[in-house]
């Protein structure tokens, strides 16, 4: 991976988004929400970084946004998984345990064999 | 698709809610969601709202962001669901052209034949005719030449020459030269070449630099400067093998020494005639005073910008008028012409010859597009039942025409790519079937200009004879084809087919028409006399150098040596030496004064000179109509003789015997009074241009009595006529060994047949007839086309109704006629706006009849036939069809 830091952490959010959202459809606060739990706040998802990723990955096809109505009866913008975003979370997940499974051997060789 | 559903998908595509909306919207309700949540944890109101902000960032950063990604987000969907859809539809398109691989192929080869043609025809004009020729800002070159007797075209003396150049502000700059055979190299390969003496400006004139070494400078353009020589491309080529060692190397030519200084590019050889090779005039002061006979000069210039050729007239006029004080014996009548040079060197008969052509190639391609219009019809109607499915569920009118359309596209990029394959079949066979004298037209061929033609006659041609009826399918599947059937299209579209076929009888009549008064020209003019016997006669051109002829006696001398060599060859009947051979180059016209009239330029007659040795009118069989040839007799001393052609006679004295009148010409008597000349004979008129050529005014000079500056305006040059039994081609050996005999440093060059000659002028002429023949052709065989599928059409739709027809008593004569009445009907009509069109038209063509008038009865009587017999035959086999249908099976279908 030659992507720069931001870039790097650009693709971390975007995969974190992706996998949230093959769980089902969520708005953007749903899914913010949803990955500070997961997290246990360990992750506190930067709000002025989260909407933008969304906008661009609809752009690319990723995700696509419908307004719906929310839990609690007002419209919101509800953003799902499209067949081409399902098929490029499954190679970003690969492409991070590969990593970090390379991190992991580094920093703690006792553990891999 | 109703209304309402039409509009939500257009709003789909198109009005989105603005991107503002959404990205308040969205983060209004992110905002809401935190604080109920703080809120929910503990917070107040007011705290929980300025933390839900504080998360944010910076929210109005934050919104410009998202409205900025937004809005390419949504420019980029709308991008992709385009290119969406328009696969979709091309992938359609492409599947529904493949169901139907009979129509498609029909449609597909028509269309491919009709883009072809047009585009083979289209690169002959675009290379001959269009393409600029290769000189910088032509517009602004210049001929300035002598009126004489009304025309311009004549060439100017080195004293006028110079002083109505001197002290003009019109040109920018302006040169002299004139043209004259070069003998080329000696020993074993003597070669006359046609070149030029040009002055140093001729270059900076055209305005084009040499692709090898360097042009002649001012100073290399002085009397008794050293002798330099620049070659054409061409030349430098054939002679040279292109040998770039050659700039600075020594060449011989006129036995003289030439340093050859550099090489012209290949696209400076503009004309097939053009010359070979560029010497320096050298004008002597002697020669820029000489106001006298030697009009040898042609006059180019180059005008400054924003000039035109007529302030370069009215600027010459002051001095065109102290010519004619100051010199009034070869002054007194000077007129001065000028006009752009581009209007005057290209061939305008050739040019307006292939524009026929290419009008001609333009009714074939609207030939085929009717055709294919047919069948784009025809098709719709088998596919009726198909849109109106598609129709029903759901397609809009407009959705179902842009599917036609597309489909059309996709059939117009296969007739497009066909078609090139056709131009370039067509170009090759043009090009092998091509007179070899067209100028330029070696230059043809599919280039962009001409591959862009194509592809876009291919496409306009789809969309502008597609449209119609695709509109016309489109409303009738959608409005009646699930109610009635295909039958309520078929109906409708009954006029528009029937109209079409008229169309396109009228559009191939024109052709014929015009193929058919070219092809009676050709049968005339194979049965025109051209005045003499060119049986089994050889000619061609003897050239004598400056050095060791340097006197005029001797050039005389010699070559009635060289007759004489000639006369006694074994294998020769008989043989002569003329100046000009009819139908060959070279040559010269003076102007002739009939005893009587005044002594000035005005009563002058221009005819053409033939210096002749006494045998040539036997050799030629050129009839003499009184009087008596010349003779051995006819020598300096004895009294000055001519025989002039019958035309001559007829113009200098109407209804006299022309038998010993005198006439002044040539030259001047030793007293500066004109020198009389008897004519002792009357010959023949000879088409010398050609048997579709008027004979020219003709006089004949015995070479025994040249006048004195003859061999300097005909650059001592001669054509040999030698009259064999056998086949004359085979004399050229004995022709060149008796020559050498005399001088083997004589060069003999473009020896031809006279029957090659004849031959040669109507080349051309032949050529196009062929081009028109067949394209009259192709336009027949696509009418024929267009009639049959018509007919067919009618018969396959109508079954039921002649089914009927047959099972109520109807026999089979009566359906035949009822077909052929069906299918004739609208051919009447074609023919007979044919012919009212053809009247028009054939006017184009009146320059390049011959015996034949442009609204020849015989030949529109002949095509109407034509056309009426093979229409009549294009019926048959559905006729017999129709006969054959059984009224039972008929009467079940549907």
């Amino acid at each position: 991976m030659s992507a720069s830091p931001t870039e790097f952490l650009q693709g971390t959010l975007e995969v974190l988004i992706l996998k949230t959202l093959s769980w089902g459809p969520r708005h953007g606060y749903g899914i913010a929400q949803w990955l500070e739990d997961r997290t246990d706040q360990a992750l506190v998802i930067e709000e002025g970084s989260l909407y933008p990723a969304l906008y661009r990955m609809e752009r690319k096809g990723w995700i696509e946004a419908e307004w719906g109505t929310s839990e609690l009866g007002r419209k919101a913008k509800f953003y799902a998984l499209t067949p081409g975003g399902r098929t490029r979370l499954r190679a970003d997940t690969a492409a991070w345990r590969a990593f970090s499974s390379a991190v992991a051997r580094v920093l703690d060789p006792a553990e891999s064999n | 698709m109703s209304r309402f559903q039409f509009g939500r998908r257009l709003r789909s595509v198109w009005w989105r809610p603005p991107v503002e909306t959404e990205v308040d919207d969205e983060m209004a309700f992110h905002l809401a969601m935190r604080v109920r949540d703080l809120v929910d944890s503990g917070m107040s109101e007011a705290e929980a709202r300025q933390e839900a902000l504080r998360r944010l960032g910076d929210p109005a950063e934050l919104r410009r962001r998202l409205t900025r990604l937004g809005k390419a987000r949504d420019h980029s969907m709308q991008r992709t669901e385009w290119w969406a859809s328009l696969v979709q539809d091309l992938r359609q398109a492409v599947r529904s052209l493949r169901k139907q691989p009979g129509f498609t192929a029909a449609a597909a080869l028509t269309l491919a034949v009709g883009v072809g043609a047009t585009t083979a025809i289209f690169s002959v004009l675009y290379s001959v005719v269009l393409r600029p020729l290769p000189i910088p800002e032509p517009d602004r070159l210049v001929w300035i030449s002598r009126t004489w007797e009304g025309r311009p075209g004549g060439t100017l003396s080195v004293g006028n020459y110079a002083d109505l150049l001197a002290g003009q502000n019109t040109l920018a700059s302006y040169t002299a030269g004139y043209s004259a055979p070069f003998i080329l190299g000696s020993g074993e390969q003597p070669e006359s070449v046609r070149g030029a003496r040009v002055t140093s400006s001729f270059f900076t004139v055209l305005g084009v630099a040499p692709a090898l070494g360097r042009v002649f400078a001012a100073a290399e353009d002085e009397p008794g400067a050293g002798s330099v020589v620049v070659l054409s491309h061409r030349l430098w080529t054939r002679r040279f093998g292109a040998d770039p060692a050659v700039v600075g190397q020594s060449i011989l030519l006129n036995a003289v020494p030439h340093i050859v200084l550099g090489v012209m590019p290949a696209r400076f050889d503009f004309f097939e005639n053009w010359d070979e090779l560029w010497a320096p005039a050298g004008f002597s002061t002697r020669q820029a005073a000489d106001y006298d006979g030697s009009y040898l000069f042609h006059v180019y210039g180059r005008l400054r910008p924003g000039a035109t050729a007529e302030q370069t007239k009215a600027a010459m006029a002051p001095t065109v008028a102290r010519l004619r004080e100051q010199y009034p014996d070869f002054n007194s009548s000077l007129e001065v012409h000028v006009e752009p040079l581009m209007r005057a060197v290209l061939n305008n008969a050739v040019a307006d010859r292939i524009w026929v052509l290419f009008g001609a190639v333009g009714l074939v391609l609207l030939i085929g597009c009717v055709n294919v219009a047919n069948l784009l019809l025809a098709r719709g109607v088998g596919r009726a039942r198909e849109l109106a499915v598609r129709a029903a569920l759901g397609a809009g009118r407009g959705r179902i025409i842009r599917q036609l359309v597309t489909e059309n596209l996709v059939l117009a990029a296969l007739a497009g790519l066909l078609g090139l394959g056709v131009a370039h079949l067509g170009i090759k066979l043009i090009l092998a079937g091509a007179p070899p004298n067209l100028a330029r037209l070696d230059q043809a061929g599919l280039d962009l200009a001409t591959a862009t033609f194509a592809v876009a006659v291919a496409f306009g041609s789809v969309l502008l004879f597609g449209v119609l009826p695709a509109a016309r399918v489109a409303a009738m599947g959608i409005a009646s084809a699930l109610r009635d059937g295909s039958r309520a299209v078929a109906g409708g579209g009954e006029w528009l087919r029937r109209g079409l076929v008229a169309t396109e009888v009228g559009l191939a009549l024109v052709l014929l028409v015009g193929a058919g008064l070219l092809i009676r020209t050709a049968i005339h003019l194979g049965r025109v006399d051209p005045g003499f016997d060119p049986g089994p006669v050889l000619s061609g051109r003897i050239s004598l150098p400056r050095v060791g002829y340097e006197s005029w006696e001797r050039v005389t001398q010699t070559y009635t040596r060289i007759s004489e060599e000639l006369a006694q060859t074994p294998g020769i009947e008989a043989a002569a030496l003329v100046s000009q051979v009819p139908m060959g180059p070279g040559g010269n016209t003076n102007g002739l004064i009939p005893e009587g009239r005044p002594i000035e330029g005005r009563s002058a007659i221009m005819a053409r000179l033939r210096l002749v040795t006494p045998d040539y009118f036997d050799v030629m069989r050129i009839p003499l109509r009184s009087g008596r040839a010349f003779t051995d007799d006819d020598r300096i001393g004895t009294t000055r003789v001519m025989i002039v052609s019958e035309g001559f006679a007829r113009e200098a004295w109407p209804g006299q015997d022309p038998i010993g009148k005198r006439v002044a010409c040539c030259e001047q008597a030793p007293d500066h009074g004109p020198m009389w000349k008897e004519v002792i004979g009357v010959a023949g008129d000879v088409r010398t241009n050609g048997p579709a050529e008027r004979a020219e005014l003709e006089y004949y000079l015995p070479i025994t009595q040249t006048p004195a500056g003859a061999w300097e305006w005909l650059g001592r040059t001669m054509t040999f006529v030698v009259r064999g039994p056998q086949a004359p081609a085979a004399l050229g050996t004995a022709v060149r060994s008796a020559i050498a005999t005399v001088d083997p440093a004589v060069p003999v060059f473009q020896i031809a047949t006279m029957s090659e000659r004849l031959e040669r002028t109507g080349a051309e002429a032949r050529f196009n007839t062929r081009l028109l023949s067949i394209l009259g052709a192709i336009g027949l065989g696509l009418a024929i086309g267009g009639i049959y599928s018509v007919i067919a059409f009618f018969v396959n739709r109508r079954t039921r109704e002649l089914g009927v027809r047959m099972a109520l008593g109807a026999s089979a004569a009566d359906i035949r006629r009822l077909v052929l009445r069906q299918g004739l009907g609208p051919v009447v009509v074609g023919i007979g706006v044919g012919l009212v069109g053809s009247i028009a038209l054939t006017r184009l063509l009146s320059g390049q009849l011959r015996g034949v008038s442009a609204t020849d009865p015989i030949t529109l009587a002949g095509v109407t036939l034509l056309l009426l017999l093979v229409a009549a035959a294009a019926t048959v086999l559905p006729a017999r069809r129709a006969t054959r249908i059984d009224a039972t099976v008929a009467m079940r279908e549907e």
